[in-house]
């Protein structure tokens, strides 16, 4: 049983890590706080459920449209909202306030349209992979080869590619590439269809496992950021291996409490991390309190 | 006649909320998400105070204020070491833990069934407060007496002091007052004054879950506070009344409850979006969130 318990902790553990190596990827560069991140998990699946069962083209197709849309959809909530406020150079509180507000918006338009019950895009029983004694269903293998390559790709490109210069130059100062000639503007709209991109994919295979509802986003958002906030911010590495940690942990506090106290235990470990290492994990040394 | 007398208990409910809210965010600048889990705390404390220890109303409110802002002083000390968006981060993970416990614990709350058939609050053991108008004079008092508090609290040193930690901490430090002892007194009596809001709730409706006191909820308070407007008096209060009168004026027009509900949040999320970029000290509010 242990093992199965690791291995749910791992499937996890991979939303986990994607979810807050997107956040990571907006909040290290530009320090928007984007809780409005969370809808865009939940964006994917209901356009994937209107091309799919809507309009009865292939799973592929709507797959990937689901995915084109949201990413525009991320691009929007940039070019509408934050970048009015950054050319303003509003303070960070009034970003995250305006994040909520669009939360709220877009997650009451999907619920106006489509109801607010859990809708589920994949009505077959799900077929099980069987390794040992430890059993999967095909869709959280899936999710969790896929977020090992999506991370891969990733780290590569942000070690070697320009963009990944760029991007880790931002993160370091933005003021400086703006200085230096870089068009940081156009930079942030690459960062956020980057990050809508990895949301939509994780949102789409996680629904098609388990349905989804409009207000799925948050809690898995919530968790995201605990893991960054454990991982460590700046370094890119770090919400991986904080999300990992978080999946694990939950997996494992359902197998020695109960399902109930897996997110007390998640913010009890917040909590810890914020009064002994307000750093992280990965994090170097320099105040932030 | 009784409607309108239910929505003005309502307003009276959330005047309290938005107001003691406002001590933190429009007079510290300290952004909460986490007062729902306080107002939560208010509602289950009176409940405990009139259930299980029989007190009367004014007994029962006190307890309730008073164990809200000592459970907020383990919160307050620990959270008010971080800056920005951790603090707002730290009260996000209280607000879970408290709503996660409320939730959970149910040989104590009852989790989510709740706890219902919560009697009518007595004032001195003589008069029963039960029915509409009792409960309107009651909470027109309670409303009128925070912000009667606050009002002088405002115009206090101590609320100077409290302007100086939101306007420039540093300028503050260098004279000499001492910025996190008036922060954490900021957190505990804002927590103290919405758990009033909270036993009146619990003692109105005469019904409590955990689900009238999640995350939506605190970011509901918050939301009415930065739109009525922050730093002064009269902006929480035009909050509050927003957030109340809204929906019922959406219902007035005839829209059904099923579009109403998901038409009114939309509403609140565009006219927040609007705000902070053309208004960030909200409708009435003298101070911009910084």
């Amino acid at each position: 049983m242990f093992l199965q318990f690791i291995a749910n902790g791992i499937v996890i553990g991979s939303i986990y890590a994607i979810v807050s190596l997107g956040f990571a990827l907006i909040y290290n560069t530009t320090k928007i706080f984007h809780l409005a991140y969370a809808v865009l998990y939940m964006f994917c699946p209901y356009m994937i459920l209107t091309f799919f069962h809507g309009l009865g083209l292939n799973l592929f197709i709507s797959f990937t449209v689901a995915i084109i849309i949201t990413v525009f959809l991320s691009v929007i909530m940039e070019f509408l909202v934050y970048r009015p406020l950054a050319k303003k150079e509003s303070s960070l509180n009034i970003m995250l306030i305006s994040s909520i507000g669009i939360m709220i918006v877009v997650t009451n338009i999907i619920s106006l349209f489509y109801g607010s019950e859990t809708k589920i895009l994949n009505s077959e029983i799900s077929k099980t992979f069987t390794i040992g004694n430890i059993i999967l269903t095909y869709a959280q293998i899936s999710q969790v080869s896929i977020s090992m390559i999506l991370i891969v790709v990733f780290l590569l490109f942000l070690k070697f590619s320009r963009f990944g210069i760029m991007t880790r130059a931002m993160r370091d100062d933005d003021v400086l590439c703006q200085v230096l000639g870089m068009d940081i503007y156009k930079m942030r709209y690459v960062l956020f269809a980057l990050s809508g991109l990895f949301s939509a994919i994780i949102g789409g295979l996680v629904a098609y496992d388990v349905g989804m509802d409009p207000y799925v986003g948050m809690p898995i958002l919530v968790n995201a950021v605990v893991a960054l906030i454990i991982g460590g911010i700046g370094r890119f590495e770090a919400p991986i291996i904080g999300g990992f940690i978080i999946g694990i942990l939950q997996a494992l506090s359902v197998w020695a409490f109960s399902a109930r106290w897996q997110d007390a235990v998640t913010f009890l470990l917040l909590i810890i991390f914020l009064l002994f290492r307000p750093t992280g994990i990965l994090a170097e040394r320099k105040r932030l309190v | 006649m009784d409607y309108i007398f239910h929505i003005i208990i309502l307003i009276n409910i959330y005047i309290i909320l938005t107001t003691s809210t406002n001590l933190l965010v429009g007079m510290t600048n300290l952004l909460s998400l986490g007062q729902a889990a306080f107002y939560g705390l208010g509602a289950y404390f009176s409940v405990l105070a009139l259930m299980v220890l029989h007190l009367t109303i004014i007994p029962a409110l006190l307890f309730s204020a008073i164990c809200t802002s000592l459970m907020s002083l383990l919160i307050a000390y620990p959270s008010l070491r971080l800056k920005g968006d951790y603090f707002v981060l730290a009260t996000l993970g209280f607000q879970l833990i408290i709503y996660t416990i409320l939730y959970n614990w149910i040989s104590v709350t009852k989790g989510p069934f709740g706890i219902s058939g919560i009697p009518s609050p007595s004032l001195f053991g003589l008069l029963y407060i039960s029915g509409i108008y009792s409960f309107l004079v009651l909470s027109s008092v309670l409303a009128a007496m925070v912000i009667y508090i606050f009002y002088k609290l405002i115009h206090s040193p101590f609320g100077r002091a409290l302007k100086g930690v939101r306007d420039d901490e540093l300028s503050l430090l260098s004279i000499g007052r001492n910025v996190t002892s008036l922060k954490i007194w900021a957190f505990t009596l804002s927590s103290g004054f919405i758990a009033i809001g909270g036993c009146l709730y619990a003692s109105y409706v005469a019904y409590i879950d955990p689900t009238s006191f999640n995350l939506d909820e605190a970011i509901f308070i918050l939301a009415a506070v930065l739109i009525g407007g922050t730093g002064n008096i009269k902006g929480p209060i035009i909050g509050a009344v927003f957030v109340v009168v809204l929906p019922e004026l959406l219902r007035l027009v005839g829209l059904p409850d099923s579009i109403g509900a998901n038409l009114r949040q939309i509403i609140y999320g565009l006219t927040i979006i609007l705000l902070m970029r053309f208004r960030p000290q909200g409708i009435a509010g003298e101070y911009a969130l910084k």
